[in-house]
């Protein structure tokens, strides 16, 4: 019996070779979507997840309440692992990670002649018995008990020494913050997976950080690293949350901050906070884009569901037929999803092959590295998706199709009741709209994108190098910069701090206090060191006063400030004012035009800059327009003059103010191909649509044809049906879009404002499109022989 | 001895329409007895074929009984009168009606599929009835490279491979030509003879001469 039926599927399969392929390719594209999707989700999902603890697992968050406003921070105290390790019973092992290069402090390694950027962390002795990275050398429990111990990567041995065997033991030196240190390699573990948050080449010892580099970290009033905590099987993590809230009391008495946990693994994908309360983060659109993925299944699930009906009359006869010769209900609903299923493992089959095909553009736009052996290792899973696939598409055909009475549907006398021609448009009117819905957003992502891309930031991105100072060039900035502004091509070189594009301003403070300072207020300023050239290199405009420069004779006593600090303190005429910075007295030098420090999508922040010559770990170099190349080739020979062996590594400053919208552009690029796969299989379904009705409608158009219509109206007879549902689905889409569009904007500060041509083009669109999709099936009808038609009665 | 197959007593059959009851089946009674071959004739629109489909449960009606090998047709649910037609009637239809994707071999066996039939004892039937009607060689093709009085040929092949004791026949040669209806009016014959019950429409005075007793329909009656 079951071999019956796929001789009868696959037989039906090749004599309608274009509605087969049709429907097949309509499936596979809708499988081949979800199944990339899929894999993008869950790999998501499992990132920092594989160490052994991580249901105990959590990460130590500090809330404080600042203008009425909650303030999340994942910065914590230097002490505070090792008084909750002692303090708290519930506590296996608590451990402070600092990772510096997230701070923008770069770590230099030297090997024999060789220098080395790499990014590694400070860390508790426990790290390694708290967190699941496998060593492969050292125990680990030992390998962080001496305070200049290192534990590295395997390629980072192997970078540094040739291989892991050579590496152990080894002194290393290396430089942070311009302070020269050794270290003894103690262990080795495996290069962290990329599926990991925390990314290391190695790990050094929070006592070394402490007690040698950063010893304001041993005080209760400074934050800065992470704090993890390994809790005991079994502990309630509600009351841990409220057992730690004033935690921090009992050793700095007037803190603001108070204490909770947060699940280690949620940081990746639950790490947004919004006045202390989680707000997802990456989730939301690990959330969004399975639901695209399911709908675009659903739209070719409801593509197979029409064009099975479609071409139901050639099958009344073999369903009468057997249903004449004995065959039940049930024999015939069996049949149908055995049909169904049939189709889409051949679906799943071209799915596979399109995933293949797709993976490598797919890790383009989602920036990770998928390989093929991702399907074989999630086949059960996609195995069981194509059956639950074949039973949804074919489960409408099969109980219309088998609730036929034998006797009609050999008469071929059936009529489709106006119920279930409804339905069928139902699906359809559902299909354009849910593609109309992504087509009207790809356009409005696009076009804020674009706005991000092209808004002026402030002060000039074009033709700006920048670069890190490190080792000998960190030290001898004034006169590296010297050399450099020598150069041809070189318009101006300045130095500053840290990068200008930082995610959350970067370096801040509190410090600031201003005549007339309302009492409580606080407002948190980004602050940078620069020196005398960087507001000219970075053409930066004035709108009063000066930049800083030597004849000052102390320019360390003035501070630059831009519009909205001076707004935000609400100073009128600010030039020459004194103000206090940590204490210091300072005088208003200038006023600076406002410009952005993060995204342009943000609100523009309060910022002052102070001067400090020494110490500035960035360098930014304007060149002159069209000598890129040969200038960029001569700065690096200045360098390498400096930091013989060092890689010179330079940016420019634009793309690196555009990657920050890698995010939003990744969005775009997915959005668009599922938008465009949506409406292809809709036009897919809207073409089995047409076939279907023109079917039905064969003998009245005979006899229209008979009594002397002309082709062109028959044309407009079977296309204007559609069109109203064309109609009525964009006028359903236009108010979904925009609600869901205008909820998404509502999180940036600047942002477009939705045009009405973003409507209008996305209907024309579709109108154009589905108009060419029904001509085919219309032109094929109305130019047919009406002597034909009317025979098959 | 003499054993009744089939009772028809006093069945009504209507449909209404624009507010008229148009009667298709008017009062009808009628038996029949196992190794009868009945020939049912009467204009177009006579009730021929709803007789036909009466009897072979494919339609049901408004008034009357109906007693099949003493089985009250008329209280049986659906499901059970597929049981019961599945086992003791066969079909053979004007057109035909051979599944197209199926091979002749296949279309032979289908009936069987539906019985839960083994495979070894469906490969005998199938291999006995293409014997029978000396279709062995056209076993592999399918139904439109046939000629249409081989694909009846196939039809009644279909509707024996149960072995029902009952043949329904609803103008089986109306769409052949004059010997290949012969032909199949011989094979009708034949089996008559071996015991088997058919019940035949028939526009044909020729063809109605085979049968052992006529009934002549017009509108619904018989007369």
């Amino acid at each position: 019996m079951f071999k019956n039926h796929l001789k009868i599927a696959w037989r039906n399969l090749k004599r309608n070779p274009l509605l087969s392929l049709i429907n097949i390719l309509g499936l596979s594209t809708g499988m081949a979507s979800a199944f990339l999707i899929y894999f993008w989700v869950s790999d998501e999902i499992m990132v920092d997840k594989f160490h052994v603890n991580e249901p105990n697992l959590y990460q130590v968050m500090m809330k404080s309440e600042e203008n009425g406003m909650i303030r999340t921070l994942d910065g914590t105290q230097g002490p505070l692992s090792e008084a909750m390790e002692k303090d708290l019973p519930e506590v296996e092992h608590a451990i402070t990670v600092m990772d510096l290069e997230k701070e923008g402090m770069g770590i230099t390694f030297k090997s024999e002649e060789n220098l080395f950027k790499a990014g590694g962390l400070f860390a508790s002795k426990t790290f390694f018995d708290a967190f699941t990275f496998p060593l492969v050398r050292g125990t680990a429990s030992q390998v962080l008990k001496d305070k200049d111990a290192v534990v590295i990567s395997e390629s980072f041995a192997v970078k540094l020494f040739g291989s892991v065997e050579n590496a152990m033991n080894r002194k290393m030196d290396y430089n942070v913050f311009g302070n020269e240190q050794s270290a003894k390699i103690t262990g080795v573990f495996k290069n962290v997976p990329s599926n990991s948050t925390l990314q290391f080449n190695f790990v050094a010892t929070k006592q070394k950080l402490l007690e040698d580099m950063w010893t304001n970290g041993q005080v209760w009033t400074n934050t800065g690293p992470s704090t993890y905590v390994l809790l005991k099987p079994n502990v309630d993590i509600a009351a841990f949350n409220s057992k730690i809230e004033r935690f921090i009391d009992k050793y700095d008495e007037f803190n603001t901050f108070s204490l909770f946990t947060r699940k280690f693994s949620d940081a990746y994908l639950k790490g947004n906070y919004e006045n202390g309360v989680q707000s997802g983060g990456r989730i939301t659109y690990a959330k969004l884009f399975s639901f695209v993925a399911l709908l675009v299944l659903l739209i070719a699930c409801i593509n197979f569901m029409n064009l099975s009906t479609a071409r139901v009359s050639r099958r009344f006869k073999e369903i009468g037929i057997k249903k004449t010769v004995g065959s039940t209900k049930r024999n015939l609903i069996i049949q149908f999803l055995t049909e169904s299923i049939f189709i889409t493992f051949i679906s799943l089959l071209l799915a596979i092959v399109m995933v293949m095909l797709l993976i490598p553009v797919f890790n383009y736009i989602t920036g990770k590295e998928f390989g093929i052996h991702l399907i074989f290792q999630h086949l059960s899973i996609l195995l069981l998706a194509t059956l639950l696939t074949g039973f949804i598409s074919g489960s409408y055909p099969a109980f219309y199709l088998s609730s036929f009475s034998p006797l009609a549907t050999l008469k071929g006398k059936l009529q489709s009741k106006g119920s279930e021609l409804f339905a069928r448009k139902g699906l359809v009117v559902f299909q354009f709209m849910a593609s109309l819905v992504l087509i009207i957003s790809v356009l409005i992502i696009n076009d804020q994108v674009d706005f991000a891309l092209t808004k002026p930031i402030g002060y000039q991105k074009k033709n700006m190098i920048h670069f890190d100072l490190e080792w000998k060039a960190y030290e001898n900035a004034p006169l590296l910069f010297d050399e450099i502004e020598k150069i041809d091509g070189v318009e101006s070189a300045g130095g500053i701090s840290e990068s200008l594009i930082r995610e959350d301003g970067g370096s801040s403070t509190y410090g600031l206090e201003w005549p007339g300072k309302a009492e409580n207020l606080e407002i948190d300023f980004v602050l940078r060191r620069v020196d005398e050239s960087l507001i000219r290199t970075l053409n930066i405009e004035m709108v009063e006063g000066d930049a800083f420069t030597q004849e000052l004779g102390s320019p360390e006593s003035y501070l630059v400030l831009n519009e909205e600090a001076i707004n935000l303190m609400g100073l009128t005429d600010p030039i020459g004012k004194k103000i206090q910075l940590w204490g210091e007295d300072k005088t208003i030098l200038g006023v600076m035009k406002n410009f952005h420090t993060a995204s342009v999508m943000q609100p523009i922040s309060p910022v002052v800059f102070r001067y400090a010559p020494k110490n500035l770990d960035l360098a930014m170099v304007r060149i002159q327009r069209g000598t890129e190349v040969k200038t960029v080739e001569r700065i690096k020979q200045v360098y390498t003059d400096y930091n013989p062996g060092f890689n010179f590594n330079f940016a420019f400053q634009d793309q690196s103010v555009n990657a920050q919208y890698l995010n939003e552009q990744r969005i775009l690029s997915l959005s668009r191909y599922f938008a465009f796969l949506a409406i292809f299989i809709s036009c897919l379904g809207l073409f089995g649509l047409a076939a279907f009705n023109t079917e039905l409608r064969t003998k009245e158009i005979g006899i229209r044809k008979v009594l002397g219509s002309s082709s062109l109206e028959i044309l407009k007879l079977l296309s204007s049906d559609f069109m109203k549902l064309i109609v009525l689905s964009i006028a359903l889409a236009i108010p979904i879009a925009w609600y869901a569009m205008n909820d998404w904007l509502l999180q940036f500060a600047y942002k477009i404002t939705i045009g009405w041509w973003v409507f209008a083009v996305s209907g024309i669109l579709a109108i154009v499109i589905a108009m060419i999709t029904i001509s085919f099936q219309a032109i094929k009808a109305a130019r047919a022989n009406p002597v034909k038609s009317l025979r098959t009665e | 001895m003499i054993t009744m197959l089939l009772q028809l007593n006093n069945i009504f059959k209507w449909v209404n329409s624009g507010g008229q009851r148009i009667f298709l089946l008017k009062d009808l009674s009628l038996k029949v007895e196992e190794g009868e071959f009945i020939s049912v004739m009467g204009p177009s629109g006579s009730g021929k074929s709803t007789l036909l489909n009466v009897i072979g449960m494919l339609d049901n009606f408004d008034e009357g009984e109906y007693d099949f090998l003493h089985e009250s047709v008329h209280t049986l649910k659906e499901k059970h009168l597929a049981t019961l037609y599945k086992q003791y009637i066969g079909f053979v239809f004007q057109a035909y009606h051979l599944i197209d994707e199926l091979t002749v071999y296949e279309n032979l066996e289908m009936p069987l599929l539906y019985k839960k039939i083994s495979g070894s004892e469906r490969k005998a039937l199938v291999a006995d009835m293409l014997d029978r009607f000396n279709i062995v060689g056209k076993q592999k093709l399918f139904p439109t490279q046939l000629s249409g009085g081989q694909q009846q040929l196939v039809g009644v092949a279909r509707a024996l491979i149960t072995s029902p004791k009952l043949i329904l026949a609803d103008e089986p040669t109306g769409n052949l030509n004059s010997k290949q209806g012969e032909e199949i009016m011989e094979i009708f014959k034949q089996l008559n003879d071996e015991g088997v019950t058919i019940i035949q429409a028939t526009h044909s005075e020729k063809n109605a001469a085979y049968g052992s007793r006529i009934i002549n329909l017009l509108d619904g009656r018989m007369v």
